[in-house]
């Protein structure tokens, strides 16, 4: 059984974490000495830098042929009610209209729908590009990569050929949920394997494109669960290198086929941040998503290891669905409000973590600057990044 | 620049300022009680004060001018304990509220006779009539002056000081806040001292002709008794002051630190490790170290801090709450805060009161969901007068088995304005109607500056906290509040905070202290500023390290949210609130939260302790599992 200083000596040398040590961290009643760690590997990082980029969900379909326990749109059928499917002028237009202020990026995650062309997918990241060239086109997850390929009879390096051809330009890290097969068979069994998913990412990253990648915690899984699945992650991200951000995602209950489980709690939220950031010493962001956890908590979660809040969004619809109480979209302004309210420094990134911009921090509170000069003799190695 | 100088206008700080106007022909000169004198320093209201030392060491960053003291060496005749009975057998002191330095004087010496009789605070003008039996009096300035020799029994302080530790005791000096004044300024205080000492004569003769003291003893008072040094003997003294009183725990950790002094000692500051740590014992802080450690430390360190002070005051594990509910009995007010969005003004068409069959259901549905307590609160609304309070309290109490947390402050005000009757007499006879306790909203920022802003017409600080200081004299216990992040700065909240623990110190009526920021919604007038989630949890952990004296913290989940809520769990607080069935005034200004008893005992459980229900004086109502 490995000790908090143990594990704080290890970090220091920047040595990589093992299982038991991120199970003890998960188990340590101590949340607060757990973030601090959590912290310092993330200010070594990144200092205070904050990142978030002006990004757009679109969400083109809702019919999904899986059955997913954990989703509101499990199993919805074209004319059901609530189901919906966008003409591909219908999707365009949420990017027209926003011409005046234009996101950098759009993230287009959807159902599983049997009954559209690939072509329509094709199309869809082609009129994007046409009104905006230079929009990055972040879509997909590799659930849906899966699907492709399965659906309209493909490898998944033709399905990446074809989309890359259309403007396809990363990959969001959805439909990783937990890897595990004691828990993937009971949560979505039908849909890609955690091996399947896993290599989706390995191939997209051979073929040049940056992903990100997520995982489902606080339904049914442990931490061995959680920490397995993880794992799995930083083995990939060892070969290929290709994963930009880790995103842990709370499950929300409402509306789906485990309504009866509780939400996973703020507390749990902050504590899989905050070992997410010790354990995957490869990945160089951890992401707050503050649609999963609200803004508050998304905001103290820069302070157990978090170095991105996502964007401003827009419309956001799943975690909608599943009862989440959180706006659909922040404005610019309130995400860098949010962040130099925390002490830490807003920078506005493109996808692919590039600085738009880095705007100047608050006054208040200096405790991030004056800490870390008291704090200079605890150096921490950054891991792989 | 003119220099804004306070004083207390004491017969016995007479000499030090009343050539000040010669001195310094540039300040202005206001005169007030030893306790405004200080507020005026600490709120930016004078750059340099004559006030109490026990002020200075509550602030922290107070400079003092050499050379110029108010105290003595030996018996000082203007500080003392009376009584009817043996100082050692009293259960009871009466004191004057107005000198910090002489109640924590006093607290030091009863201790060292063994005993630590209650302290009521009062008014000057009351205090001397309360010597009775066992109730004793702490009187102070030229009240003690005119009292000499009228009781059997009296405790000189400042002789007993002497008796105690060999040295001269110091009262009051001249302070500012750091950096200031500087040595020219200094300099000049010093010439009008100067100047002042030879008017000794003139003084005592004119204030004996004013008092009809006699003269002989008053001219022996300003020339033996009182001494004016600040030197090093005078120091001594007061470095050994205050020691002792924190040693007690009456004072945060003080240095006498002297204007134009760059000597090592004081200049370099203590380091926020060593701050932390001595927070995190539990030691007394001053408003000063408040702000550093909010500003300063990590949110990781003073959050662990806090959770090490919380883990002491309830080594339990168990963090309670309460099924209550808050009914809003009016929204209509004549206050308009500029931060509300919940009032309507007199004869607005959507004004209302609530109807004793719309409160009857509200009180049912409580007493069903095995809720117990009402809070209620609501506007200023003058239609309503004492009688229907009373009655009400009246039909309440004996139609439900409920607590009747009711009424903040400014309600209680605004009845005995109404009423034409005072504070003590409305409080007494809503507590003899049924009244159980008093919720601490509308404290606000307990900073004039701040107030006058946000809320032109509430009541003053000083009101606000004086009708608390009556409702724990007459038994019912109150909680404590701050809404921050108006235009309030990190350094008002401390003096927030350190308003409510003297008070607290005093009376002890507080059960409990609760935090928020302001919830700003459209259409007020006041931009949040300094709000947000790491803000709250800081400013809670800094409130338990600062409230040595207030026994619980809660979370408030209503406003901050259940998730920030749960968090702030590690963060200070040891209660979660209540389970509420309505808060009209929070969910005006678009903030609705909604959880019942089993998710608010998860996320206790969650966050690692064992829940369980309280009353309003924090008993438990169920066994933590």
């Amino acid at each position: 059984m490995p000790t908090l200083s143990d594990i704080e000596a290890k970090v220091s040398r920047g040595e990589r974490l093992v299982t038991e040590d991120a199970l003890f961290l998960f188990n340590h009643p101590d949340l607060l000495a757990v973030g601090q760690l959590a912290n310092r590997v993330r200010e070594a990082k990144h200092g205070d830098r904050t990142y978030f980029n002006k990004n757009m969900r679109v969400e083109v379909t809702n019919v999904c042929v899986a059955s997913c326990l954990f989703c509101s749109f499990a199993k919805l059928e074209e004319g059901s009610p609530g189901a919906h499917t966008m003409k591909l002028e219908e999707a365009w237009r949420e990017l027209e209209t926003r011409m005046d202020d234009p996101p950098s990026e759009i993230h287009i995650v959807n159902g599983l729908h049997p009954g559209l062309p690939f072509s329509y997918y094709e199309d869809l990241i082609k009129g994007f590009k046409r009104i905006k060239p230079d929009i990055h086109m972040k879509c997909f997850t590799a659930v849906e990569i899966h699907f492709f390929a399965q659906h309209y009879k493909m490898t998944y390096e033709q399905v990446f050929e074809k989309l890359k051809a259309a403007g396809l330009d990363s990959l969001p890290g959805g439909g990783a949920e937990i890897f595990h097969p004691e828990v993937r068979s009971r949560i979505s069994d039908d849909k890609a394997t955690g091996a399947e998913w896993l290599e989706v990412h390995r191939i997209a990253h051979r073929m040049g494109l940056r992903t990100n990648a997520t995982m489902l915690f606080g339904h049914i899984e442990t931490f061995e669960h959680r920490v397995d699945h993880m794992q799995r992650l930083r083995d990939l991200q060892d070969e290929t290198k290709g994963f930009q951000a880790f995103i842990p995602l709370a499950f929300h209950p409402d509306g789906n086929g485990m309504k009866n489980l509780p939400a996973p709690t703020a507390i749990d939220d902050l504590r899989t941040i905050a070992v997410s950031r010790l354990f995957l010493d490869n990945f160089d962001h951890v992401k707050a998503y503050w649609v999963s956890s609200t803004p508050d908590v998304a905001q103290i979660a820069l302070r157990f290891g978090a170095d991105d809040l996502d964007g401003t969004i827009v419309h956001e619809t799943i975690y909608q669905a599943a009862g989440s109480t959180s706006p659909q979209g922040l404005s610019y302004a309130q995400l860098v409000r949010l962040i130099r309210e925390a002490g830490r420094i807003p920078v506005e990134r493109d996808t692919l973590y590039n600085v738009v911009k880095e705007h100047p921090r608050a006054a208040m509170p200096e405790a991030a600057v004056k800490v870390k000069d008291r704090k200079a003799h605890l150096h921490v190695i950054g891991g792989a990044s | 620049m003119t220099v804004r100088v306070a004083a207390v206008g004491y017969l016995n700080a007479r000499p030090l300022w009343d050539k000040v106007p010669v001195a310094m022909p540039e300040a202005s000169l206001s005169l007030a009680s030893p306790r405004e004198v200080a507020r005026q320093l600490a709120e930016d209201e004078a750059d340099v004060a004559l006030m109490p030392v026990a002020a200075a060491a509550a602030f922290g960053d107070v400079e003092m001018v050499p050379g110029i003291a108010i105290g003595a060496r030996g018996p000082v005749r203007s500080v003392v304990i009376v009584s009817q009975e043996p100082i050692a057998s009293l259960s009871e002191i009466a004191l004057d509220l107005s000198s910090r330095t002489s109640v924590v004087l006093g607290r030091l010496l009863l201790r060292r006779l063994g005993t630590a009789p209650k302290f009521l605070g009062m008014e000057p003008g009351e205090i001397a009539s309360q010597v009775a039996g066992s109730r004793g009096a702490l009187i102070i300035g030229d009240a003690a002056l005119a009292l000499e020799n009228k009781f059997p029994h009296v405790l000189d302080l400042g002789q007993a000081w002497f008796e105690w530790t060999g040295l001269p005791f110091v009262f009051a000096a001249w302070c500012a806040r750091e950096g200031r004044i500087d040595r020219a300024q200094a300099s000049l205080l010093a010439r009008a001292k100067e100047l002042g000492l030879e008017e000794r004569g003139r003084l005592a003769a004119e204030y004996a002709q004013a008092s009809g003291l006699d003269a002989a003893s008053l001219q022996s008072y300003l020339h033996q008794s009182i001494r004016y040094d600040l030197g090093d003997a005078e120091r001594a003294g007061l470095e050994r002051f205050f020691l002792e009183a924190n040693r007690e725990n009456l004072l945060p950790r003080a240095k006498v630190r002297l204007v134009g002094d760059a000597s090592a000692q004081v200049a370099v500051p203590e380091a926020i490790d060593s701050l932390l740590s001595r927070a995190s014992q539990g030691e007394r802080l001053s408003a000063a170290e408040g702000e550093r450690l909010f500003t300063e430390a990590s949110l990781h360190e003073v959050g662990a801090a806090a959770d090490a002070v919380r883990a002491r005051k309830h080594p339990e594990g168990v963090v309670t709450y309460i099924v209550d509910r808050n009914i809003n009995y009016t929204n209509v007010c004549t206050t308009s805060c500029r931060f509300c969005a919940f009032y309507r003004p007199v004869g607005h068409a959507e004004g209302y009161v609530l109807s004793r069959e719309v409160l009857a259901e509200k009180m049912q549905e409580v007493v069903d969901a095995g809720g117990v307590q009402i809070l209620l609160q609501g506007g200023l609304n003058p239609n309503l007068r004492i009688e229907w309070y009373e009655d009400l309290f009246r039909w309440m109490k004996q139609t439900f088995p409920l607590g009747l947390h009711a009424l903040s402050p400014e309600e209680i005000i605004h009845i005995g304005e109404i009423e034409n009757l005072p504070v003590e007499t409305v409080l007494s006879r809503l507590h003899a109607a049924g009244l159980d306790s008093v919720p601490g909203g509308g404290a606000e920022i307990l900073v004039d500056r701040v107030r006058k802003v946000i809320a032109k017409t509430k009541c003053r600080s000083e009101a606000w906290l004086s009708v608390m200081r009556v409702a724990h004299r007459l038994g019912l216990r109150s909680s404590a509040t701050m809404m921050y992040g108006t235009t309030d700065t990190p350094r008002d909240r401390m003096l927030h905070l350190l308003k409510l623990r003297e008070l607290q110190d005093e009376t002890g009526g507080f059960t409990a202290f609760f935090c928020w920021d302001y919830q700003h919604e459209q259409g007020t007038h006041i931009l949040p500023s300094q709000t947000g989630t790491e803000h709250y949890l800081r400013m809670q952990a800094v409130a338990r390290l600062m409230f040595d004296n207030v026994d619980h913290v809660g979370a408030s989940w209503v406003t901050q949210g259940p998730d920030v809520g749960q968090v702030a769990l590690r963060f200070g607080a040891d209660d979660f609130g209540s389970v509420m069935f309505e808060e009209n005034v929070v969910s005006s200004a678009g903030t609705t939260f909604r959880i019942d008893a089993a998710a608010i005992e998860g996320r206790i459980r969650e966050a690692g302790f064992r829940p369980a229900r309280r009353n309003v004086k924090y008993d438990w109502l169920t066994v933590p599992e």
